[in-house]
C-alpha cells in the first residue's frame, strides 16, 4: 500500500522532468522510469523491508539526477517549469506562508478577472515572548494549476485595476503588499480601459503607494508583470524569468531578421538565453534584490521546506524595507545586517505600519532605487568635461529655480502688488494732465490723433508676428523631391484623387486635402513646423544606445540605424518654444529601430523629464512613433517602464504639465507606461494607439480584431486619449493646450 | 522653341475649349482636346475632331484629376496645357506641377508663384495697400485681438458717419473662410462683439483658425474691370481697357458685360468717371509691374457711388468675357483682336509685338449672355428641350452657342449655364444700345420640358437692363 503511494510519487516526478527537458531525452532518467515500473509490477512478490529498501534507493538516485538535471537547466527549461500546471501557485503560498487570509473580491470563476487573487493575510510571529500580528495586503496573478478560467495569469485590464484597487487599500490600511507575479504578460485587449491604458495607471500609482511593496517573480512576462511589480524589494524564485517578452516573441520577431518564416526551437532557446531572462541574470543585472532558491527543477506543491524558506525571505525583506525607513532603526539594522548569515533576523522586532514622515522618504528611496537601475546598459560618449559641464549646469539650474521659484515667488506677488498700486496712484495725476492737454490743443484748433486715426483702415498694417516668424520653409521632405502621385488609402470610398508627392509631402503636410488622412511625415517635419524657427537646442546627444546583453548580431543593426538615422538613440530631446512658450521635448523618433526604448533612451527622457523640473518648463513628449521596449536589451529595456514612470510622476508632482501627443503607431510597453499615464494625451489623426499589435492579439487570444481597433478614434472612444488633432494644427493645439491646460502652479505662468 | 513645335493640350470643355481650339488654328498651332465619357457628344469635341482629327482628341476619366490630364497630355506629346477658366486656371499647384514635373510642360497662364500670390486675398490686399493702391476700408489681416477688433470695427463707423452714410455697416468675416462661409453683417458698434464672437468661434471650429477680417460693408456699387495682358518675364504690362460687369443676378452672377466701364462722352455721372478708368487702369499696371505679371488678367474692382474705386481681387485667369474687351480694342489700328490668341502666344513666351501706345479703343461693346432661367422665380435654371433658337446675323454681332440650330437640342443637365454669349458693337454707347436691343427683339427661343412648361430665359430681363446700361 505504502509502496504504491511512494511509486506513484516517484513516477510522478519523473514525468514532471520529462516536462521540463521538453524535447530532450534523459537516459538516466528512462532508466529510473523502467526501474520504477519494475519495482511496481513485483513489488507483491518482494518483502516490506526490501521494497521500501528499494523505493528509497530509487528516491536517492532520483534525487541526485533532479540534482545534476537542475544543474544543467538553459533558459527555456526554466520558461517550461514556470508554465508547469504543477509550479507553486498563489493559493499554495497564501495556504503555506500566511498564517490566515481572506480572498477578497470573487470566489474561483465568479470573479471580475480570476486570474488576479487579492487576499488579506496574516502573519504570526513569535519573537522571543512577544506575539506580533502583520497584517498584508496580498496581489498576484493566480495560474491555478492549470485551470483554464484563470487564464494562465494573463490578466485583463479590469483585473488589473482590481489590484490597483487593493493596493490603495493597503495604503490606506498602512499595511504592507505583497505581490506574487506569476504572469506571461497582459491580456491584449483594448477595452474600457484598454490594456495599455490600465497598466500605464497602474504603474502611475503604485509610484506613490506609501507603504512597504514587496514583489516575488516566478514568471515576470513584461508589461503584465509591471502592473503590479513596482517594489522596494524585488524578489525572485530561483527557477522563475522576468523578461520583456516571452522567448518565443522575441523569437517570432528575430526570425524574420534571421530569414526564417517561423521560429525554431534553436532560435528559442538562443533568444531566451541573450534576452538574460533568469533570476541569476537580473540579480546580477540589478533588477532583483535576491533570489530565493528552489529545490531541484522548481517548486511545486509539497515542497514544504521551500514554503518556509519563502515566508522567512518575505518577512525578512518586508523588515528590511521597513526598518530602512524608520528613524530609529540603528541597532535593529545592525542586527539584521549581522544575522543575514543565521536565521535571517527572525529575532529583529520590526512593526510594518509606517508614520507619514516614514512612508514620504519610502515613496523618495523607491525613486531612487529605480533611478539607479539600467545605468550600466547605455553608452555614454560624453568627454569629461561635457560630464562637468553637465553637473555644473544643473547645479546652476537648482540654484536658480530654487532662488526664481522658491524664494523670488513669495516677493513677487507682494512686489506686483505694490507697483500696481503705485501706477493706478500716478494715473490720477497723468490722466488729469492728460485731460488739460487735450483742451489746450483743442483750443489751439488742433485735432487731437490717436483714435480717430483713419489712415489704419486704409493703409498697410504691420504684418502680425506669428505670420513674420512662420512665413518661408525650412524643412524639405526628401519624399516631397520625387515626381509621382501617391494615392490615398481612402480613395475607393471617399474618391479622393491621387496627390502629388511634391504637394503632398511639401504644403499639406503629409494630409490627403479631401479625406484628411494623414500619411507619415519625417519628425524632423514637426521640428521645423511645429516650434518656434530657430528655437530648438538639442542636449544629451551622446547618450547612445548600446547592446548591453550581447544579442548577437545586434551591434551591426544598432550600427546601420545610428548610420541611416545619424542619431544615436531613438530618443531625441530638446528645448524649443512654441510661439514663445519655453518647454522641454522628449521624442521617439520611428525611424530608429522603430522608435524603440531602450535603456538609453529611459534615461535620456528621465534627465529631460528633470530637466524641465528644474528649469520649471512644460514637458511634450512627442512621439513620432514607438514600437514598443526593445526588446534586444531585455530587462534593461522593460525596466524603463518603471523608471521613466516615476520620473514622470515626480515631474508632475512638482507641478509640471506633461503632454503627450502620438503621431503615426505607438504600441506597447511605453504607452502602458510612461506614455499612457499623462492625463493629457493627445493623437493626430490616423495615429494607431494600443498595447499589442493584431498579429500578437490573434496568437495569444485567438480573436480576429476589426482593422480600426487601435485607430485615434477608438482611442479616444475608450478614453485613452483625450482628443485628436490635424497635424497642420499642431502647433497652434499645442499652443493653445500650454496656454489653458494644468493649475495655477503652471510654470510659465 | 518655335511656335510649330508646340502642341497644346486643351485641359477644358464647352465654350472655352472651343475658343482656345480656334486661337490654336489660328496661329497655326498643333492642339489635343480632353473630354470624358458623359461629353463624348459635346461641342467641343466635334470641333477638335473636324479641326485636329482623331489624334486631337483623348479621352479622360475627369477634368479635375490632375494626374489624368497629366497622363493624357504626357501620352499625345503635348507641350504645353491651356487650363480655360474654371477647373485648374486659378490651381497655382497644379501650374507649379506642370512646369516642375521631370516632363516639365508650358502652364499657359502666369506663373504659379504670381497665382499664389494674388489667388490670396488678404495677400492681395496688402500688396495693393503696399503700393498705395486704394482697397477696401478695414483690416488688411486676420485679427485674433478682440480688443483690436473692437478698434477696427469703431474706426469704421466712425469712417463712414464722417463720409455721411446714413446706414453704416461692418462686414465680419472669418479669414480662412470663402464662398459666402462665416460671414456676416453689423449695423451698430452695440451688436459687434457678439457678432464678431459668433464669426470668431464658427471659424476656429470650422477651420481651426479664429482669425476675422473687418471690413467697410460697401452698398450700390459698380463692378468694374481692367484686363491687362503682358509678356513672359512681366516688365511691361499692357491694358485693354475696362469694362463695366455690373448686371449680375442676385447671386452675384454676371449677365451683362460692357466695355468700357463708363462712357462719360454720351452719360452723365456724380464723378469724375474718365478719372476713375484712368485711375484703376494705372493702379492695376502698377501691380502687375510689381508683381511680375506674366500673362493675361483681370483686375477686379468696385467703384462707390462718389466714384472711389477699391481693388477687390485679380483673376489670374482668361474670362467668359474677355471679348467684350477685345471687340473694342484695336492693335496698331487694326480690329480683330483675339485675347485668347494673345494668352496663348504670350505663354508660349512669345514677346508683345507691340506696346501701350499701339492699342486703341473704339466704340462701345456689350456681352448679352443668354441663359435658361426664371428671372421671375429668383434665377432659378430650366432644363428642357430648345426646339428653336436663331439670330439676325449683323456684322456687328459675334455670337457663340453650343446649341445647334438645325435640330432640337436637350440641355444637358450638367452643361454650363449659358445657352450663347452675344457680343454687340456700336460706335458709341446709343448704337451699341439701339443694336442690343434690335438684337435681343429678334433673337428666337423656343422649347418645352418635360412637364410642358415652356422654355424660360432671361432675354426680358437682358432688354430690360439693356436701357441703362452704364448709368449710375
Amino acid at each position: 500500500m505504502d509502496i504504491e503511494k511512494h511509486l506513484e510519487a516517484l513516477s510522478l516526478r519523473v514525468s514532471y522532468a520529462r516536462d521540463i527537458l521538453g524535447a530532450r531525452v534523459s537516459d538516466r532518467l528512462e532508466t529510473i522510469s523502467e526501474e520504477i515500473q519494475a519495482l511496481g509490477s513485483k513489488a507483491d512478490s518482494l518483502g516490506l523491508d526490501e521494497a521500501l529498501a528499494k523505493t528509497s534507493e530509487l528516491a536517492r538516485k532520483l534525487s541526485v539526477l533532479e540534482d545534476d538535471l537542475d544543474a544543467l537547466l538553459t533558459p527555456m527549461d526554466k520558461v517550461r517549469i514556470v508554465r508547469h500546471p504543477q509550479r507553486v501557485c498563489l493559493k499554495d503560498i497564501l495556504e503555506n506562508v500566511y498564517d490566515n487570509y481572506t480572498e477578497i473580491g470573487g470566489r474561483d470563476e465568479v470573479s471580475i478577472d480570476p486570474g488576479m487573487l487579492i487576499a488579506r493575510a496574516y502573519i504570526t510571529r513569535r519573537v522571543g515572548k512577544k506575539v506580533i500580528h502583520h497584517p498584508v495586503m496580498v496581489v498576484g496573478q493566480e495560474k491555478g494549476h492549470g485551470q483554464e478560467f484563470r487564464n494562465g495569469g494573463s490578466i485583463k485590464p479590469w483585473g488589473n485595476a482590481k489590484a490597483l484597487k487593493y493596493m490603495k487599500v493597503a495604503a490606506l490600511e498602512n499595511i504592507p503588499i505583497h505581490a506574487y507575479v506569476s504572469t506571461p504578460g497582459a491580456y491584449p485587449i483594448e477595452d474600457y480601459p484598454g490594456a495599455a491604458q490600465q497598466i500605464a495607471e497602474n504603474i502611475y500609482e503604485m509610484c506613490g503607494i506609501d507603504v512597504p511593496i514587496v514583489a516575488i517573480f516566478s514568471e515576470g512576462g513584461s508589461g503584465g508583470a509591471e502592473a503590479i511589480a513596482m517594489a522596494d524589494k524585488r524578489l525572485m524564485f530561483s527557477h522563475g524569468y522576468y523578461s520583456v517578452i516571452s522567448p518565443e516573441g522575441a523569437a517570432a520577431i528575430e526570425c524574420k531578421f534571421n530569414g526564417l518564416t517561423r521560429a525554431t526551437p534553436e532560435l528559442i532557446e538562443r533568444c531566451a538565453k541573450h534576452q538574460q531572462i533568469t533570476a541569476q541574470d537580473n540579480l546580477r543585472n540589478g533588477y532583483i534584490d535576491s533570489v530565493i532558491q528552489e529545490p531541484p527543477l522548481g517548486a511545486r506543491n509539497e515542497h514544504f521546506d521551500f514554503f518556509k524558506q519563502l515566508r522567512s525571505q518575505v518577512i525578512h525583506a518586508t523588515d528590511e524595507v521597513a526598518v530602512s525607513v524608520r528613524s530609529v532603526s540603528v541597532l535593529r539594522r545592525l542586527a539584521m545586517r549581522g544575522s543575514k548569515q543565521r536565521k535571517l533576523g527572525e529575532d529583529v522586532i520590526v512593526r510594518w505600519e509606517l508614520e507619514p514622515a516614514e512612508r514620504e522618504l519610502l515613496v523618495w528611496k523607491r525613486y531612487q532605487k529605480y533611478r539607479k537601475m539600467s545605468l550600466q546598459a547605455y553608452i555614454d560618449k560624453r568627454g569629461i568635461f561635457e560630464r562637468l559641464a553637465a553637473k555644473y549646469m544643473e547645479f546652476l539650474f537648482s540654484v536658480y529655480s530654487t532662488v526664481r521659484f522658491e524664494i523670488l515667488k513669495h516677493f513677487q506677488k507682494k512686489i506686483v502688488r505694490v507697483a500696481t498700486d503705485f501706477t493706478d496712484e500716478i494715473h490720477v495725476v497723468t490722466s488729469k494732465m492728460d485731460r488739460m492737454t487735450c483742451q489746450a490743443m483743442e483750443l489751439l484748433g488742433i485735432a487731437p490723433g490717436g483714435d480717430g486715426d483713419e489712415s489704419a483702415l486704409t493703409c498697410l498694417s504691420e504684418p502680425a508676428s506669428e505670420a513674420r516668424a512662420s512665413s518661408g520653409q525650412t524643412y524639405v521632405s526628401p519624399k516631397s523631391l520625387e515626381d509621382r502621385e501617391v494615392t490615398c488609402p481612402h480613395a475607393g470610398e471617399r474618391g479622393c484623387l491621387d496627390i502629388w508627392a511634391r504637394d503632398l509631402y511639401g504644403e499639406f503636410g503629409g494630409v490627403c486635402p479631401n479625406c484628411g488622412y494623414h500619411f507619415p511625415m519625417e519628425y524632423q517635419w514637426y521640428m521645423a513646423n511645429v516650434f518656434d524657427r530657430g528655437s530648438v537646442r538639442e542636449f544629451n546627444q551622446s547618450i547612445a544606445a548600446g547592446n548591453p546583453t550581447n544579442f548577437p548580431r545586434f551591434d551591426e543593426r544598432i550600427m546601420q540605424a545610428k548610420e541611416k538615422t545619424h542619431l544615436q538613440s531613438s530618443c531625441v530631446t530638446f528645448n524649443a518654444s512654441i510661439i514663445g512658450i519655453r518647454l522641454t521635448c522628449g521624442m521617439l523618433v520611428a525611424n530608429f529601430r522603430g522608435g524603440s526604448v531602450g535603456a538609453a533612451e529611459g534615461e535620456k527622457l528621465i534627465r529631460a523629464l528633470d530637466l524641465a523640473r528644474k528649469r520649471h518648463h512644460p514637458f511634450l513628449a512627442y512621439i513620432h512613433g514607438t514600437a514598443g521596449i526593445r526588446i534586444q536589451e531585455g530587462v534593461n529595456g522593460l525596466i524603463q517602464m518603471p523608471r521613466v514612470t516615476m520620473a514622470v510622476r515626480r515631474y508632475i508632482e512638482e507641478g509640471g504639465l506633461y503632454i503627450v501627443l502620438y503621431d503615426t503607431n505607438s504600441y506597447a510597453g511605453p504607452v502602458a507606461s510612461f506614455l499612457g499615464c499623462s492625463p493629457y494625451q493627445y493623437a493626430v489623426r490616423s495615429a494607431r494607439i494600443g498595447f499589442a499589435g493584431p498579429g500578437v492579439i490573434r496568437e495569444t487570444t485567438g480573436v480576429d480584431i476589426p482593422p480600426d481597433y487601435h485607430s485615434a478614434y477608438k482611442a479616444l472612444s475608450r478614453g485613452h486619449i483625450q482628443d485628436i488633432w490635424d497635424r497642420r494644427d499642431v502647433r497652434a493645439n499645442l499652443h493653445q493646450a500650454f496656454l489653458t491646460m494644468g493649475g495655477r502652479n503652471l510654470y510659465y505662468r | 522653341m518655335s511656335r510649330d513645335q508646340h502642341k497644346v493640350l486643351i485641359a477644358n470643355r464647352g465654350e472655352i475649349a472651343v475658343r482656345i481650339m480656334h486661337a490654336c488654328a489660328d496661329l497655326g498651332l498643333k492642339f489635343v482636346a480632353v473630354y470624358t465619357k458623359e461629353d463624348a457628344a459635346s461641342g467641343h469635341v466635334a470641333l477638335a475632331r473636324e479641326l485636329g482629327g482623331e489624334q486631337a482628341l483623348v479621352r479622360i476619366q475627369n477634368y479635375l484629376d490632375a494626374g489624368d490630364v497629366l497622363s493624357a497630355a504626357d501620352a499625345s506629346g503635348a507641350t504645353a496645357i491651356h487650363p480655360g477658366y474654371g477647373f485648374f486656371s486659378e490651381n497655382y499647384r497644379f501650374a507649379r506641377r506642370v512646369s516642375e514635373r521631370s516632363r516639365p510642360m508650358i502652364f499657359i497662364g502666369p506663373s504659379w508663384r504670381v497665382i499664389r500670390d494674388l489667388g490670396d486675398k488678404i495677400n492681395t490686399k496688402r500688396l495693393a495697400r503696399g503700393l498705395g493702391v486704394p482697397t477696401v476700408p478695414g483690416s488688411d489681416r486676420a485679427i485674433y485681438d478682440e480688443m483690436e477688433a473692437e478698434t477696427i470695427a469703431q474706426q469704421l463707423f466712425d469712417y463712414q458717419e464722417k463720409q455721411g452714410i446714413t446706414r453704416p455697416m461692418v462686414l465680419v468675416k472669418a479669414s480662412a473662410g470663402g464662398g459666402g462661409m462665416g460671414i456676416d453683417e453689423v449695423h451698430n458698434m452695440n451688436r459687434f462683439r457678439q457678432t464678431y464672437r459668433r464669426i470668431r468661434n464658427y471659424s476656429q471650429r470650422q477651420f481651426n483658425d479664429p482669425g476675422v477680417l473687418i471690413e467697410q460693408r460697401i452698398f450700390n456699387y459698380n463692378h468694374l474691370e481692367v484686363q491687362i495682358a503682358s509678356a513672359r518675364g512681366g516688365d511691361d504690362p499692357v491694358h485693354f481697357g475696362t469694362r463695366n460687369c455690373s448686371v449680375q443676378s442676385p447671386g452675384r452672377q454676371k449677365r451683362i458685360e460692357v466695355a468700357p466701364g463708363f462712357a462719360p462722352e454720351s452719360l452723365a455721372y456724380g464723378f469724375d468717371a474718365q478719372k476713375v478708368m484712368d485711375d484703376i487702369v494705372r493702379h492695376s499696371l502698377s501691380i502687375a509691374r510689381e508683381i511680375k505679371y506674366d500673362n493675361v488678367g483681370t483686375w477686379e474692382w468696385i467703384v462707390t457711388p462718389k466714384g472711389e474705386p477699391f481693388l477687390m481681387e485679380v483673376n489670374t485667369r482668361i474670362q467668359v468675357e474677355n471679348g467684350v474687351s477685345a471687340a473694342i480694342s484695336r492693335i496698331k489700328g487694326q480690329n480683330g483682336v483675339d485675347l485668347i490668341r494673345e494668352q496663348i502666344r504670350l505663354g508660349l513666351g512669345e514677346p508683345m509685338g507691340y506696346s501701350q501706345g499701339d492699342v486703341s479703343f473704339e466704340g462701345v461693346g456689350i456681352e448679352y449672355r443668354i441663359i435658361a432661367e426664371d428671372t421671375q422665380n429668383r434665377f432659378a435654371p430650366w432644363t428642357g428641350r430648345i426646339d428653336k433658337i436663331a439670330w439676325q446675323p449683323q456684322p456687328w454681332l459675334k455670337l457663340h452657342t453650343h446649341v445647334p440650330q438645325d435640330r432640337p437640342y436637350q440641355i444637358p443637365t450638367e452643361y454650363d449655364p449659358n445657352l450663347a454669349l452675344a457680343i454687340i458693337w456700336g460706335k458709341d454707347l446709343t448704337e451699341a444700345k439701339a443694336r442690343g436691343a434690335a438684337f435681343l427683339d429678334a433673337f428666337e427661343l423656343t422649347g418645352v420640358d418635360a412637364q410642358g412648361v415652356e422654355l424660360k430665359s432671361n432675354i426680358a430681363f437682358l432688354r430690360e437692363k439693356t436701357t441703362d446700361l452704364l448709368e449710375f
